[in-house]
């Protein structure tokens, strides 16, 4: 197992496509600054306003570049014809997608908890002693929800390889995984009460605000989950979307 | 003519696209469920509240689905040929180029301009029929009231293949160009949606999704975008976000090496 | 040729592959070997290989030839387990190939020298394959030396010729020093040094006691590398012989080739 992670490692970091989508990411931070400079001049003018916070707002940019790059690390290799070779390599299919979900997995968790740590702390730097609503908590109480959008940025890593290993089509496995982090959230936003709120509290990306326990939105309201079960949901996803695709990958010809 | 041809042949050789365009056309389907359960909320409610419940026009809640599978349909017509490498057969053949990129689109654009009909007025009137005299606002207004926006938003359908069809051909690669596409409908309008004023509202009025109603001058208040746009400036904007890709992808595909 | 200096002497896995059937024949020694039974696949509709059974053993390069179409692909797909066949079984040193635990230290193969991902260097490339099966870095930079690619092992292989993609799926295919190797037309798309190279590779594998499967189109070249021939026809198996007893028979090896496909082309002009 070992040696097949290290394989998948040096795929990983052998592709321009990863640097891009972790760039991709990164530019939560560019963006994050700008945000921060900008309420902070209009907080210089009004006294204080209440903003959204910067890795927070931003982090569907995370969530979908880090996706891609899940996506790519199986789609790619189907593109190209690389999965035959792969397969003769490592004929145990299962320890080929074990292999990448655990590389894949840790590079994203690992970007995607820099970039919020640093987008985070050159927000508050920025930010001062000026009151902008989002720089009021204590690092410590912040904490949790920005470990759990480093996590949430990794499960959707995990949805889109699994996905992306069942589809073998990079367009259709980033469609799906649209469809999971936007899609269906708008759709069930139009649902009636108290439909609406039940089924988006199962939805991705309001489990980090469950977890944290804060409110889905003004119009959902509170989520119905404590905060173990939103993390509970949270993994549940990358696990069964991983199962979909090693059977998928166990079946099909390749 | 012949470049036409040959490309809606291509198109409709391919199995994924009758899996783009079914998906796409499916919108009515969740419009249906929508609307059903709309209805059944309503009927529940006591009469007070009824007289006060309003829904959303679900045709344009809906449209995300059509604009999101055309997008992606535009960006596949031309990243599988450069995935394939049938792209360098295809230039060999047509070395002016330009016809290529331009009876892509076409294809592309007059199918995306069927499925947006078909998913914007199929939603509308499933919903009008489900909804009966149900809700005040949209199902309640006539038909013909709601033609220009129904049009306004059939049209961006087409908008997102094209834009689509030229991100592919500027970016080459299906992830890099769907990306983009997804940015456009979600990732962006959410981060506008979250900027402060004015630059909140300035910004959303330019969003793909704020301009069938600032072309018909049809404003909401609870719209999350903006409404500053005349409405020949929204049509105009509308028509860059199809054709600047375009146009570029153009101009670097014939002077690109393959 | 310095291959030789890293052949695995494979005692080991001489013991391990010493199959004792209870009751049944004696205990046969399947140390490279690769054994079809009744092998059979069919897509939808289509019997892509029809109960095919043969065995290739080592110390010489067996030439597998058939018409296009013929299931010489699909075959080889079916012994490297990308393919799962419809019945019967294909056993590389007594074992179906997805059962084994290092499999590039037993079997190397060459499928199609395109199936790169651009971006990536020559190095890169043969290292993740080679990590996989825990082959070291500088045994990377050997076999990259002995295709002939060290001077482009750090460019990216998207700029690469045919001919030096071949090269490259050549050299994945020796990572492993493996006893078994299977190639599917690696002369495509080289040019006659490099149609020389193979040749003068395939033979001083076969030399060193490996089996080795080769397909190709070209007679001439066949006739001149391999010493048994397999012909496919059709997803059936038409002859099994050595390349003498062909040429015995026929005017050439050419010749041989064309009375006995003669039935079995699909996709072929007039003739």
């Amino acid at each position: 197992m070992k040696s097949v992670l290290s394989s998948e490692w040096v795929k990983l970091r052998s592709l321009a496509s990863t640097y891009h989508t972790i760039g991709t990411a990164a530019l939560m931070l560019v963006l994050g600054v700008l945000w921060t400079f900008y309420v902070s001049s209009l907080a210089d003018e009004r006294g204080s306003l209440r903003a959204a916070a910067p890795e927070q707002g931003f982090l569907p940019l995370l969530q979908m570049s880090l996706a891609v790059l899940g996506v790519l690390a199986i789609t790619s290799e189907y593109a190209t014809g690389v999965i035959h070779t792969s397969l003769i390599t490592v004929p145990k299919r299962g320890r080929l997608l074990l292999a990448k979900a655990g590389i894949v997995g840790i590079a994203t968790f690992l970007a995607a908890s820099l970039i919020l740590l640093v987008t985070y702390g050159a927000s508050r730097l920025i930010a001062g002693g000026r009151r902008l609503g989002f720089n009021e908590a204590s690092f410590a109480d912040d904490l949790p929800m920005l470990l759990s959008s480093g996590l949430s940025a990794t499960a959707l890593a995990l949805v889109g390889l699994g996905l992306g290993a069942a589809i073998r089509s990079t367009a259709g496995a980033i469609v799906s995984v649209v469809a999971l982090l936007f899609v269906l959230p708008g759709v069930v936003n139009y649902l009636p009460p108290p439909w609406n709120t039940r089924l988006a509290t199962i939805l991705l990306p309001n489990l980090v605000p469950q977890i944290v326990e804060q409110r889905l939105s003004s119009r959902l309201g509170d989520g119905l989950l404590p905060p173990w079960a939103a993390l509970g949901v949270l993994l549940i996803y990358p696990i069964i979307a991983l199962i979909i695709g090693l059977i998928a990958l166990e079946r099909k010809d390749a | 003519m012949s470049v036409l041809s040959s490309e809606w042949l291509k198109i409709r050789s391919v199995r994924s696209t009758y899996l783009i365009l079914g998906l796409g056309v499916s919108t009515i389907l969740l419009g249906l469920v929508l609307a059903t359960s709309a209805a059944g909320a309503y009927d529940a409610a006591p009469p007070e509240q009824q007289a006060a419940a309003r829904i959303a026009d679900l045709e344009e809640a809906l449209i995300i689905m059509p604009q999101l599978c055309m997008g992606i349909l535009g960006v596949l017509v031309v990243t599988s040929d450069y995935a394939t490498g049938l792209i360098r057969t295809s230039l060999t053949l047509v070395p002016r180029r330009w016809p290529v990129v331009a009876a892509k689109s076409a294809v592309v654009g007059a199918l995306a301009l069927l499925v947006g009909a078909l998913a914007v007025f199929g939603t509308h009137l499933t919903a009008r029929s489900v909804l009966g005299g149900r809700f005040s606002g949209a199902y309640a207004t006539a038909f013909a009231d709601r033609l220009p926006l129904l049009v306004a938003l059939t049209l961006t359908v087409p908008v997102f293949a094209l834009l689509g069809t030229g991100l592919g051909a500027l970016l080459r690669s299906a992830a890099g160009a769907t990306s983009v596409i997804v940015g456009f409908v979600y990732v962006i309008p959410i981060i506008v949606g979250n900027i402060p004023e004015p630059w909140s509202e300035r910004l959303g009025s330019l969003m793909i999704s704020a301009l069938p109603r600032q072309i018909t001058g049809d404003h909401i208040t609870t719209s999350v975008y903006g409404s500053l746009l005349p409405p020949p400036a929204a049509a105009a904007v509308m028509l860059a976000y199809a054709a600047a890709p375009l146009v570029s992808a153009t101009w670097l595909v014939r002077r690109r090496d393959v | 040729m310095k291959l030789g200096a890293h052949v695995n002497p494979g005692f080991d896995l001489e013991v391990r592959t010493l199959v004792r059937r209870a009751g049944g024949p004696p205990p046969r020694i399947l140390y490279r070997v690769i054994e079809l039974q009744h092998l059979t696949k069919r897509y939808g509709g289509t019997l892509a290989v029809d109960d095919l059974s043969f065995r290739v053993e080592p110390g010489h390069v067996t030439g597998f030839l058939g018409p296009n179409g013929a299931g010489k692909s699909t075959t080889m797909r079916l012994i490297l387990g990308l393919d799962a066949p419809t019945s019967g079984q294909a056993l590389v040193n007594g074992r179906r190939y997805t059962s084994l635990r290092m499999p590039m230290r037993e079997v190397g193969a060459l499928l199609d020298a395109g199936a790169v991902h651009g971006g990536r260097s020559a190095y890169n490339h043969l290292l993740s394959l080679a990590r996989t099966n825990g082959i070291g870095s500088a045994r990377v930079v050997e076999v990259l030396e002995e295709v002939g690619l060290a001077g482009v092992a750090r460019k990216r292989v998207g700029g690469f010729s045919l001919g030096m993609k071949q090269r490259l799926g050549i050299a994945a295919a020796l990572l492993g020093d493996p006893g078994i190797l299977m190639f599917d037309e690696p002369v495509n798309g080289l040019d006659p040094d490099g149609v020389r190279w193979i040749r003068g590779l395939m033979r001083s594998l076969a030399a060193e006691g490996r089996t080795i499967l080769l397909s190709s189109h070209l007679m001439s070249e066949m006739a001149l590398t391999a010493e048994r021939i397999v012909i496919v026809g059709r997803g059936r198996l038409i002859a099994e012989a050595t390349v003498a007893e062909l040429t015995a028979r026929y005017p050439s090896l050419e010749d041989a080739y064309m009375a006995l496909t003669s039935d079995s082309v699909q996709y072929g002009a007039a003739r």
